[in-house]
C-alpha cells in the first residue's frame, strides 16, 4: 500500500470498525435510544430534520467563520503589539489575560443581555472564545525570529515598522498558523455556546431544542456535524498554510 | 559613540606609513572595547583596547583565534553593537542609508525563507525604496557572479549551504555599499568555490574601490587579498599585529608560491601561534 493510501486507509477503516462495533454492541445489549442512539438512530435522527439541517449548519458555519474572521483580526494584531512594545505589552496584557480566564460559558448569558439576541452577541462570545490562542502564538511569534535576521534588517536601515513588516511579521507565519488551527476549532465551541444562549436556529439551538424534546438522535445528529465541521475547518487552515505559505512548512522539515 | 567627525584624525595621520599617498580614513577604532555582562555575572571581555584606522579603498583582513572578537568588531562598525569603551568613527555619507553605505556579509548566509533568491537580493533596496528594473538587472549580475543565475527564483531552502553564503555574497553588494564587512563570507564554501569567490572579490574591488574589512580564519586568504592584515590575540580580543602585505598586484592563485607571500603567511602564524619550531611550542 502507497503511503498516501494507508493515510486514509489506516484511519478510515479504524473508523468504520468503531461504528460498526457501536452499532453491534447497542444492539446487542438493547441501550435504550434515548440512552446512547446507535448511530443508524442518529442517522435517521438527523434525517428527520430534513432540510433544514442544511440551513441550519449553514447559519451556524456562518457564525462560527465570522467569529473567527473577527478573531484573527484582533489576536494578529494585538499579537503584534504586545511583542514590539513592551510598554503596551505590560499594560493591556493582563487584562488580556483575565479576559481570557472568564469562562465563557458563565458569561454568555449576561453579553445576552447587554447585547441583545442577534449575531453581534454570537460574534462577540467566538471572538472571546478563540482569539487568545491566536493572540498569544502571533506575540511568540513574533519574539521568536532569528536574531540574524533583526540584525540583517537594521544594518540595511529598515524602520521599526519595516522590521516588523518585513522580518518579524513573515518569521511569525509558522506559529500564527499553530493559533489559527487551534483558534478555528475552539471557534466552534464559541458558536455552540453562542446558540445554546442565544439563537432560534443553528446547530447549537437545534441540540438544546431537540434534548428538551428528548429527541437524543436528532441532538447527537446536530454534534457529529458539528464535529465534522471542526475537522474540515481545521483541515482548511492546514491547507491555506500549505498553499499560501509553504516555504514556512518546507524550512521546518527541512533543518 | 559613533561620531560623526573623526576623533582622533592626527593620530590616524600619524599612523600612516610614510612615502605613501596621502590615504582618507574611513573607518577608525579607538581604544575600543566590548564588555558583555555574563548570565553568570561575570562580565565578558570580548574585545579590548582596540585601535585600527582604516582607509579608503583599502582591503583589511582580520585575523585570530576563534572567539578573539573579531565578529563583535564587525557587529560595532555595522552598528549592531555599541562599543562599551572607546570610540568608533566611520566616514561616508552624514546619514547612514542602510547596504548603500554599510554592508555585511554575516558569518551564516541569514536569508529570508520566505523571499526567493532574487528577492533576497533585493532585499536592502526593497527596505529603502520600490525596487527598479535596473535594480533587478543589477541582481542579476551579481547572481551571475556568484554562479547563481539559474536559482533566482528559487526559495533559500531549496539551495546549499554554500549557494546561500554566495546568494548573500550578492545581496551585499546589491547598493554598491562604500563599505563591506565580510564575517567569514568564504568559510562554508568548498575550496574551489572558495578560490574563485576569492578571486572575483578582487576582481570587484578593482573594479569597484570599495572599502572592504573581511574576517576570516584562512591565512592564506588574508595575505592574497589584503593590503593590511590585523592579527587579533585570544580573549581578550585587542590588537597584536598590524600587517602590511606589499606582495605585488593583480594578485591571483599563484601569488601564494612568492617568497613574500610565504613569509608575511609565517609572519602571520607566528603572530597566533606564538615562534616555534614544531607542535611543543604551542604552549609557549
Ligand atoms: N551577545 C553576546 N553576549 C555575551 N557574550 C558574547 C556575545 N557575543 C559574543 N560574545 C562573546 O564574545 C567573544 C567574542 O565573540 P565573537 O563572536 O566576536 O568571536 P569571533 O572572533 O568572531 O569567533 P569565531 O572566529 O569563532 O567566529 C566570545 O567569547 C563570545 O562568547
Ligand atoms: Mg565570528
Amino acid at each position: 500500500m502507497s503511503p498516501a493510501l494507508r493515510k486514509i486507509v489506516l484511519p478510515v477503516g479504524t473508523f468504520l470498525s468503531f461504528l460498526l462495533g457501536w452499532q453491534l454492541l447497542s444492539e446487542a445489549l438493547d441501550v435504550p435510544v434515548y440512552l446512547l442512539p446507535s448511530p443508524l438512530d442518529i442517522y435517521e435522527g438527523g434525517g428527520k430534520l430534513g432540510p433544514a439541517i442544511l440551513s441550519n449548519t449553514l447559519e451556524t458555519l456562518k457564525t462560527i467563520l465570522l467569529g473567527f474572521v473577527c478573531a484573527c483580526a484582533v489576536g494578529i494584531p494585538l499579537g503584534v503589539v504586545v511583542s514590539v512594545n513592551r510598554t503596551i505589552s505590560e499594560m493591556i496584557y493582563p487584562l488580556i489575560v483575565f479576559l481570557n480566564a472568564i469562562p465563557i460559558i458563565a458569561i454568555a448569558p449576561i453579553l445576552v443581555v447587554i447585547f441583545g439576541t442577534d449575531m453581534t452577541t454570537r460574534l462577540i462570545i467566538v471572538t472571546l472564545t478563540c482569539f487568545f490562542p491566536i493572540m498569544v502564538n502571533t506575540a511568540a511569534g513574533m519574539m521568536d525570529t532569528p536574531k540574524e535576521m533583526l540584525d540583517l534588517a537594521r544594518v540595511a536601515g529598515a524602520s521599526r515598522m519595516g522590521e516588523i513588516l518585513s522580518v518579524r511579521l513573515p518569521s511569525a507565519i509558522p506559529f500564527i498558523f499553530s493559533g489559527l488551527r487551534i483558534g478555528v476549532t475552539v471557534a466552534v465551541v464559541g458558536a455552540v455556546v453562542a446558540e445554546f444562549v442565544n439563537a432560534n436556529k443553528g446547530l447549537g439551538f437545534l441540540v438544546t431544542s431537540s434534548t428538551a424534546q428528548f429527541a437524543i438522535p436528532t441532538a447527537t445528529a446536530c454534534v457529529v456535524i458539528l464535529a465534522v465541521i471542526s475537522v474540515v475547518l481545521y483541515e482548511a487552515v492546514n491547507w491555506a498554510h500549505r498553499a499560501f505559505f509553504g516555504w514556512s512548512i518546507k524550512t521546518k522539515a527541512g533543518e | 559613540m559613533i561620531h560623526a567627525t573623526p576623533a582622533r584624525a592626527a593620530h590616524s595621520e600619524a599612523e600612516m606609513p610614510s612615502g605613501e599617498p596621502r590615504r582618507e580614513p574611513i573607518i577608525e577604532l579607538a581604544h575600543a572595547g566590548v564588555i558583555f555582562a555574563t548570565s553568570k555575572g561575570d562580565p565578558l571581555v570580548a574585545v579590548e583596547d582596540m585601535s585600527l584606522t582604516i582607509y579608503r579603498e583599502e582591503i583589511v583582513s582580520l585575523v585570530g583565534p576563534s572567539g578573539c572578537g573579531k565578529s563583535t568588531v564587525l557587529r560595532m562598525l555595522a552598528g549592531l553593537q555599541q562599543p562599551t569603551s572607546g570610540d568608533i568613527w566611520i566616514g561616508g555619507g552624514k546619514t547612514r542609508r542602510g547596504f548603500s553605505e554599510v554592508a555585511i556579509v554575516f558569518q551564516r548566509p541569514t536569508l529570508l525563507p520566505w523571499l526567493s533568491v532574487m528577492d533576497n537580493v533585493l532585499y536592502p533596496v526593497k527596505v529603502l525604496q520600490r525596487p527598479t528594473k535596473a535594480h533587478r538587472s543589477r541582481a542579476m549580475e551579481l547572481l551571475e557572479l556568484v554562479g547563481l543565475q539559474d536559482m533566482a527564483e528559487r526559495m533559500p531552502h531549496e539551495l546549499s549551504g554554500g549557494m546561500q553564503q554566495r546568494a548573500s555574497i550578492a545581496r551585499s553588494l546589491i547598493l554598491d555599499p562604500k563599505i563591506l564587512l565580510m564575517d567569514e563570507p568564504f568559510g562554508a564554501l568548498d575550496a574551489l568555490t572558495r578560490e574563485d569567490l576569492q578571486l572575483d572579490l578582487l576582481d570587484i574591488h578593482a573594479e569597484t574601490r570599495k572599502t572592504i574589512l573581511l574576517v576570516t580564519h584562512s591565512i592564506n586568504e588574508a595575505v592574497l587579498l589584503s593590503d593590511r592584515v590585523a592579527v587579533m590575540s585570544a580573549r581578550p580580543g585587542r590588537m597584536q599585529d598590524l600587517v602590511e602585505i606589499d606582495v605585488p598586484k593583480p594578485r591571483g592563485a599563484e601569488s601564494a608560491a612568492r617568497p613574500d607571500f610565504l613569509a608575511l603567511s609565517q609572519r602571520i602564524r607566528d603572530d597566533i601561534f606564538g615562534p616555534r619550531t614544531g607542535r611543543k611550542g604551542r604552549r609557549a
